[in-house]
């Protein structure tokens, strides 16, 4: 049977201080909102709606909650509220910031400041060609002075990817959704569902949850940072682990990007986590690295991949 | 930790005393040493001084309050003095260098680790017998161990104080380690010289230090050795130590009431019905919370 779709509240619906505009999204777990505050300024409102729990039918407003539905249901609320919780206490230009939390029909809302924009996801779909070395090291390191705040809070986002990452209309990116978010250092949290998203999650995610630290998210941003270049996740950590079929960027994007660069993507996109970047701070350096125009090589392609190779491996010894 | 503990040396009928003992403790570890400056070479009591002192200097350094590698610093430790012998030695331009035996027991958990090199001894003593005692670097152990005496013969045998491993000798001293050994409450750990265990049986002393107050028992015992010793009685030195807790697997899980206060009752009983380690649904309550304190957090973070 298919899922059926949550219902959204309707345009012009008074909730708390808001009136609701439109809806901006609709996920499997939540609804976002634009809508306006008492001043007249914009912000979107995310409403926890889980669509295996709770149903709205059309023209509702309180959802229906099935009394064996319930317990689940408080138990994602509890998600729901780590996010709040991590998100509360981030005040960064590159983070999204909550302005409020509050409860009503049967639910919570959280709300969050409204940038004008796209995701990350959005703008490469449609803006491939723009998508040049200059524009790749400049958002990513931008959008990783973000995610070094989020990890200075002990704090790891989990789910980075590129529809994770708002682009404002001057380009400079915006973390988003922290639904997977968790705090690091508190043990005493109940191990909630993991939520990852395959192609972008590291391998630890899958397997060795203890293992999980700021090397997971920056596999994460590697991966990111392939997408935009291959337009496509690549291939999932769980199935590399079986069999590694991921082209290194470093051979599929080679002399279009600088090798400092590629090389950059693959080393965040190791495996192992002990060879990737440690630190935000690692990958940024790597990022802001003065290096020269690619060259296009005359060689033949046997040689070049090969060279390729032999270079790589004297870097790794000197790393 | 709890224990009792009592030390104590006489020099016997000789004219100096070359023994030396110490205990020290933190407060997760004790560390009791015996160490019997070698008669018939110089400066016997400097090595077993040098040796003591060592140990004391390790242990005060290393014990944080324990001591991360017990084994590691009974072997490194007792190295260092072997070595530090041989620089006193050297400095002093002496013919032949000082030697010592050396007997050294750290506890910690509950457990008891223990090394030694030449002949004075440490006794476990359990429920008023001997439960092990160390074998000595001899002569005339290696005899008997070859079955060529017996340990009446070995009492009285001409050659019973040489020694073929020490520190501070022209050889690497042969250091010779006990297992992880686990202790009950009731338990003695007892360290002596060949002065004190060469002139008494061994159910003698097992059955003095039996005894629950060491500070008379160690003394008698003590007198009783000296007397047996006659004239030319040797040297005698003993450190023991009563242990009163037991080891346990984890003892973390235990539970300590000492800290309470009088007026205070510990209770737990699980809810009837469920196991409320098992729930997972939030209630009312729990959500206002959740939400009050983001709101706090908000306000108190933005700018």
């Amino acid at each position: 049977m298919a899922q059926q779709a949550n219902h959204a509240l309707p345009a012009g619906f008074q909730l708390d201080d808001y009136r609701i505009e439109r809806q901006l999204s609709l996920g499997g777990f939540s609804i976002v909102y634009l809508a306006r505050d008492g001043a007249g300024k914009s912000v979107a409102i995310k409403e926890y709606l889980p669509n295996s729990l709770a149903l709205r039918g059309e023209g509702a407003i309180q959802p229906v909650i099935s009394s064996e539905h319930l317990a689940a249901f408080r138990y994602g609320m509890k998600c729901f509220f780590e996010e709040g919780r991590a998100l509360a206490r981030l005040s960064h230009p590159n983070v999204i910031r909550v302005l409020n939390f509050f409860r009503a029909n049967d639910t919570v809302y959280m709300v969050m400041e409204y940038e004008h924009g796209r995701t990350l996801q959005e703008f490469i779909q449609k803006n491939r060609q723009a998508v040049t070395e200059n524009f790749l090291r400049n958002v990513f390191t931008k959008m990783l002075n973000g995610l070094r705040e989020v990890h200075s809070h002990k704090l790891l986002h989990l789910d980075l990817k590129p529809s994770n990452i708002y682009m404002r209309n001057d380009y400079t990116p915006v973390l988003i959704d922290f639904g997977a978010a968790r705090q690091t250092l508190a043990s005493d949290t109940p191990m909630l569902k993991p939520m990852y998203t395959p192609g972008f999650a590291s391998p630890e995610h899958y397997a060795q949850r203890e293992l999980l630290g700021p090397w997971s998210d920056i596999y994460s941003v590697g991966a990111s940072m392939y997408a935009c270049l291959a337009g496509a996740a690549p291939q999932a950590a769980d199935t590399r682990m079986e069999k590694d079929q991921l082209m290194p960027a470093m051979v599929r994007w080679e002399g279009q990007y600088s090798d400092q660069l590629l090389e950059t993507i693959d080393w965040c996109l190791c495996l192992n986590h002990l060879y990737r970047p440690q630190s935000v701070f690692a990958l940024q350096k790597a990022l802001t690295e003065q290096v020269s125009a690619p060259q296009q090589r005359e060689e033949r392609w046997l040689d070049k991949t090969f060279g390729k190779f032999l270079s790589r491996f004297k870097k790794i010894g000197n790393r | 930790m709890k224990f009792t503990i009592y030390q104590e040396s006489r020099p016997g009928k000789r004219p100096n005393n070359e023994d030396r003992l110490a205990y020290c403790y933190s407060r997760e570890a004790l560390l009791m040493i015996v160490a019997d400056g070698m008669g018939g070479h110089y400066y016997g009591e400097v090595a077993a001084q040098i040796a003591v002192q060592t140990l004391i200097e390790t242990f005060q350094r290393e014990a944080k309050p324990e001591i991360a590698d017990p084994f590691l610093f009974l072997q490194k430790s007792m190295s260092n003095a072997h070595h530090a012998i041989l620089d006193f030695s050297s400095d002093h331009r002496l013919n032949d260098s000082p030697r010592t035996t050396c007997v050294a027991c750290l506890i910690q958990d509950n457990i008891a680790y223990w090394a030694h090199t030449g002949d004075s001894r440490l006794y476990l003593l359990r429920d008023g017998r001997v439960h092990f005692h160390t074998r000595d670097h001899s002569r005339v152990q290696l005899l008997m161990d070859q079955g060529v005496i017996n340990a009446a013969q070995a009492a009285v045998h001409p050659e019973r104080n040489k020694i073929y491993s020490c520190l501070g000798g022209p050889q690497q001293p042969e250091i010779e380690f006990s297992r992880k050994t686990p202790l009950e409450a009731g338990d003695v750990v007892a360290l002596c010289t060949d002065g004190v265990w060469g002139v008494l049986p061994e159910e003698m002393l097992a059955t003095a230090l039996k005894s629950a107050n060491l500070i008379q028992a160690v003394p008698m015992l003590l007198a009783q050795a000296e007397l047996r010793g006659g004239p030319h009685a040797d040297n005698l030195s003993i450190v023991a130590a009563r242990w009163e807790d037991s080891y346990v697997e984890h003892p973390s899980t235990a539970i300590s009431t000492q800290t309470m206060s009088r007026d205070t009752i510990t209770t737990k009983l699980d809810e009837f019905g469920r196991n409320p380690a098992y729930k997972s649904e939030l209630s009312e309550d729990e959500i206002e919370r959740a939400i009050e304190e983001i709101r706090a957090t908000i306000q108190k973070y933005s700018k």
